[in-house]
């Protein structure tokens, strides 16, 4: 009976634990920015590690030199700008969270043709001391789970990453081919039509309603 | 003994308490959008086929007074178009389905109904696919296993994603490559056409103006 009671609370406070920090929020979106969107994510603990990446996935502009970029910026709630990046096609970010609340992620287009932004937000937790009750000593195993699942999420981050960045690779390629076989059609045609009116209009020089041998 | 049971008891609540106040404002595994005023809001995924989709939405309480009255509508389309969910003045919603066709799926959002004019609204979606819309709690009553085994489990899971996503990214980057390698010989080829054409194309024109200037009796 005497040892049922310490398991039983050591069950107690494994399945506490595990529920707390099961709580990871990421979320993988993509949204069209015309002039300024903004994603907000709450961050659950204080010293949470925030980290995401976000792309510029599909833009129609001619040359590359017309628009360089979005811009980032990251505001905590108490309105400070946590961080901010400047005329870029896609980064990745991350900073640990001052305190807990709720984070704006906003991006700008600073020009008027629209963009798609693919994003993604992670706020990962790691239980320490200071979530647990005062009498409760925190479990090593926990710990490990819980850096564990960090570490794939780390790597989980890094492929929506490749594949936001293989998202707009497979654009730039699709217009690439596309470019290709219009404009070398296009040429093809306006070869031909511009040598037809060079001949005509040297026939033209040559007709006899000009005048005769004037040329 | 009793206060072994007290500091179970204890326990028992603290840990309801902090998955309870963790669900009582649902915002920590949602992301928060403004819809404007006028217009729709939408947001989109590229998904791959048989893939879960599991969504929430709501209407995020703000300080302004109209929250009473304001709804949202919703629609859910895939790629080739298909309505999948079309939810119209609810205040809060949810749509699962799994993807039949790989590509694009597109959430709209919009205010339903009357609403004051200027302000946009706030609503709060929950959007999880594939492995994190795998329902865990169902999996740990079927095969009666909790705490650190289910983590375990959770974590096994998570690596299998990886390498199922790290095998698709492999075969996109392989179908990228034949589209890439066939605009390459494509470039080559129709450049020595276009000198081709180009070639042929004055050759024409030299002869015709020949036989012109030969039936003109200029030559």
């Amino acid at each position: 009976m005497g040892t049922l009671r310490p398991r039983y609370a050591n069950l107690l406070l494994l399945i506490g634990l595990v529920l707390t920090s099961s709580l990871a929020p990421a979320s993988s979106l993509s949204v069209t920015v015309n002039d300024v969107e903004c994603v907000y994510e709450y961050v659950l603990y204080e010293g949470d590690t925030v980290s995401g990446n976000f792309v510029v996935v599909d833009h129609d502009i001619f040359w590359s030199s017309d628009h360089p970029g979005i811009d980032f910026t990251v505001t905590s709630p108490a309105g400070n700008v946590v961080q901010t990046l400047k005329g870029t096609s896609g980064d990745k970010f991350e900073f640990k969270a001052p305190r807990s609340g709720m984070y704006k992620f906003c991006f700008h287009n600073p020009y008027s043709t629209p963009e798609t932004v693919s994003f993604y937000i992670h706020a990962g937790h790691i239980p320490t001391e200071h979530d647990l009750a005062k009498d409760e000593h925190l479990d090593p195993i926990n710990v490990k789970i819980a850096e564990l699942r960090e570490s794939l999420e780390s790597v989980t981050l890094e492929q929506k990453y490749l594949k936001a960045r293989d998202s707009r690779h497979r654009h730039t390629n699709e217009s690439t081919r596309k470019r290709v076989i219009y404009y070398t059609v296009a040429e093809y045609l306006l070869l031909a039509c511009v040598s037809t009116l060079q001949v005509v209009y040297i026939r033209r020089l040559f007709s006899k309603s000009v005048g005769y041998n004037r040329v | 003994m009793p206060e072994r049971r007290a500091g179970a008891i204890l326990l028992l609540v603290a840990s309801l308490l902090l998955s309870w106040s963790g669900h009582l404002v649902p915002v920590a595994e949602a992301v928060w959008l403004t819809i404007p005023s006028s217009g729709t809001k939408c947001v989109s995924e590229e998904i791959q086929s048989n893939v879960v989709v599991l969504a929430d939405y709501y209407i995020v309480d703000d300080e302004h007074a109209h929250l009473h009255t304001a709804t949202i509508s919703s629609r859910v389309t895939s790629p080739y178009g298909n309505n999948l969910h079309h939810n119209e003045n609810v205040t809060h919603g949810q749509f699962a389905f799994t993807t039949s066709e790989a590509g694009n799926y597109l959430a709209c959002f919009w205010i339903g109904g009357k609403h004051q004019e200027g302000a946009g609204l706030t609503i709060g979606l929950d959007w999880k696919i594939g492995i994190a819309a795998k329902d865990w709690e169902s999996v740990a009553k079927k095969e009666k296993i909790q705490g650190v085994e289910l983590e375990l489990l959770k974590l096994e899971g998570a690596v299998q994603a990886i390498h199922d996503n790290l095998i698709y990214l492999k075969n996109r980057e392989a179908e990228m490559r034949e589209v890439s390698e066939k605009t390459n010989g494509r470039v080559a080829w129709f450049s020595i056409m276009s000198l081709g054409v180009c070639i042929v194309v004055s050759v024409l024109q030299l002869w015709h103006l020949r036989h012109y200037f030969e039936r003109k009796k200029l030559i």
